[in-house]
């Protein structure tokens, strides 16, 4: 078979970090990784490394504009911009895991392959709209997740979450591929575009349970009500870099390629398509009251981040309801968004070095003035998590919900606000708790006796997210127009 | 006749009723059996009933190689989701002696 230079270009930014994860266990099987800091060093700088070419070729695609595709692969803008989304994302993960690994004495370079082949899934999976190929990618970013998620095997808790986190994980999967058979089945075709007219043509009832139980694979993924049990335990479970960039990569690698296959595809004719959008609807209202209820009254950090993910799957589900050009831009604005906030919210873990399920509020007791510099960027991704001015968090829920003012959704949107005024109850307790309440004695000394926590790695990605956070709600309408809007420009 | 009425009152039904009764069986023992190896079985049922309702669909549009192609695609992705599965049950094991869900609560509230 020969490859022509358009369908190497489209493969080439997912060769690199796929060779890079293949090449990883082999280093990995070295039994000097444990003592020797250097080789330890070089994986971690592989793997990097792969992330960093990799989001070289899909920014210089995204420069030339470029749209090349080898089969139902397609690297057009969307794909491009999730690539890119990704890629940052696992950077930053990278970075932190090097800190995380070493507090909990777990340095393993599986956890590196694993991660760069979630990667490649994620892309996979945004950038196609064919049955097999989506089932794959689905695959390929969640089986790499089960096993990351349950890295620190020593502990039984990550083993218990990651194996919460396989089973209703693969149940959801093969929902998925029962749903992908029997849309096949029906209409004869494994390209969503040509099923999504069979549908119109003639709305099958088997086959419309084919549609839903499609859908459902995807609402798992980006951990929306009732799908969203998983996520607590699951991101308890899991290093702390490692539920940030599940939280992160994953809900928006599912988001957009829902946003690929869902509206343009398998838009229903009238009768049916306004019940989709009401189902949708009722989702996304239920995700954001039930995320938001539960984060309250949390006492693990941890916990409380992963209810406030399930609440940020709502917001960004209220863009897919509204349904316009500019609310799917402000959708993927707010993604690029809840990527720089969220990984800063769970870096803020990673650089105290609170290993285990020393991940209470009380374990961040007066923590704040030990390293002030950091502490204040992960305020900021706090705050932009809440939604306050002038950080960019507000201006991706602005944007959102000023659409569904625009459709005629103004009690969703009323929702909306509400959800983030009461968000904002335990988003600033974290800030309360860092900086207003001292340590309990026990505590204090505890603290004294314990060699002092080095995390620079993890400290540089905190400043970075918080300096974004600002920057991206400084130079929002341009990021919008020129990174949002055009990412968009593919599938119009 | 329409294709879909040919599939629904010809020959195919059997298999699609026998596949989504498999996929129902498989659905329930995840969530009703409270043994984690028992549940992984379901989930195994879960995905092969999908399997045999695409090789019907993909005999019944005449063989399409399509059909076959993703049949092949599915059993490796399986093997691999089998390797994951039961790794993770064989370490939760050796942490506790014990396959049973229920006394999977560490991660509580």
């Amino acid at each position: 078979m020969k490859l022509s230079a358009s369908e190497i270009q489209a493969l080439l930014p997912l060769f690199f970090p796929a060779l890079a994860a293949c090449l990883l266990p082999i280093a990995a099987l070295d039994r000097d990784q444990k003592s020797t800091k250097w080789i330890r060093g070089a994986l971690f700088a592989v793997a990097l490394f792969a992330v960093g070419l990799s989001f070289h070729y899909f920014t210089g695609l995204w420069a030339q504009g470029f749209q090349p595709s080898i089969g139902h692969l397609r690297m057009d803008r969307l794909a491009q911009f999730t690539g890119i989304f990704v890629m940052v994302a696992a950077a930053l993960a990278i970075l932190q895991l090097w800190d995380h690994l070493h507090h909990e004495g777990w340095v393993r370079g599986e956890s590196l392959s694993l991660l760069l082949f979630s990667c490649v899934g994620m892309v996979v999976f945004a950038s196609t709209s064919h049955l097999l190929l989506l089932f794959l990618g689905l695959e390929l970013l969640s089986i790499p997740l089960y096993a990351l998620t349950a890295t620190v095997r020593t502990r039984p808790q990550a083993v218990e979450g990651g194996l919460k986190y396989f089973l209703t994980g693969a149940v959801a999967a093969s929902c998925f591929l029962m749903g992908a058979v029997l849309l096949y089945g029906f209409t004869g075709s494994l390209d969503v575009g040509v099923i999504g007219a069979a549908l119109n043509r003639n709305p099958e009832p088997l086959a419309l349970l084919g549609a839903a139980l499609l859908l459902l694979g995807f609402l798992f993924k980006i951990s929306a009500v009732p799908f969203h049990q998983w996520t607590p335990d699951a991101y308890e479970a899991a290093p702390h870099p490692i539920a940030g960039f599940m939280s992160v990569a994953t809900k928006g690698a599912a988001l957009i390629a829902l946003l690929r296959v869902f509206p343009g595809a398998l838009s229903m004719g009238e009768p049916l398509g306004a019940k989709v959008r009401m189902a949708v609807a009722i989702l996304a209202a239920a995700t954001l009251v039930l995320g938001n209820l539960s984060a309250l009254s949390q006492t693990n950090v941890k916990r409380m981040l992963a209810y406030s993910s399930i609440s940020h799957a709502g917001y960004l589900l209220l863009g897919l309801v509204a349904g316009t050009p500019n609310a799917q831009a402000g959708m993927l604005f707010y993604l690029a968004v809840y990527l720089a906030m969220n990984m800063g919210a769970f870096g803020l873990l990673t650089v105290f070095g609170l290993v285990g399920d020393r991940t209470h509020y009380d374990d961040l007791r007066g923590l704040g003035w030990k390293r002030p510099g950091v502490a204040l960027a992960a305020s900021l991704c706090m705050f932009s998590l809440a939604g306050i001015p002038p950080t960019a968090g507000f201006y991706g829920k602005y944007m959102i919900f000023k659409e569904l003012i625009g459709t005629g959704h103004v009690g969703l949107a009323l929702l909306g606000v509400l959800a983030s005024l009461v968000s904002v109850y335990y988003y600033l307790r974290v800030m309360v708790v860092l900086f207003m309440e001292a340590p309990r004695p026990g505590q204090a000394r505890e603290a004294g006796e314990a060699p002092a926590v080095h995390a620079p790695f993890a400290g540089a990605t905190l400043l970075v997210c918080g300096f974004l956070v600002i920057l991206a709600g400084l130079i929002h309408p341009r990021l919008m127009n020129d990174f949002a809007l055009r990412a968009l420009d593919a599938f119009r | 006749m329409t294709p879909v009425q040919a599939i629904l009152s010809g020959g195919l039904q059997g298999y699609i009723l026998v596949a989504l009764l498999l996929f129902v069986i498989g659905l329930a023992t995840v969530l009703l059996r409270r043994t984690l190896l028992m549940q992984f079985m379901g989930v195994e049922l879960m995905l092969n009933a999908a399997n045999l309702a695409l090789l019907a669909f993909g005999r019944f549009r005449g063989g399409e190689v399509q059909a076959t192609a993703f049949y092949l695609f599915i059993i490796g992705v399986a093997a691999c989701e089998a390797a994951v599965g039961l790794a993770l049950v064989v370490v939760l094991h050796r942490l506790r002696e014990s396959t049973d869900a229920d006394r999977a609560d560490l991660l509580k509230q």
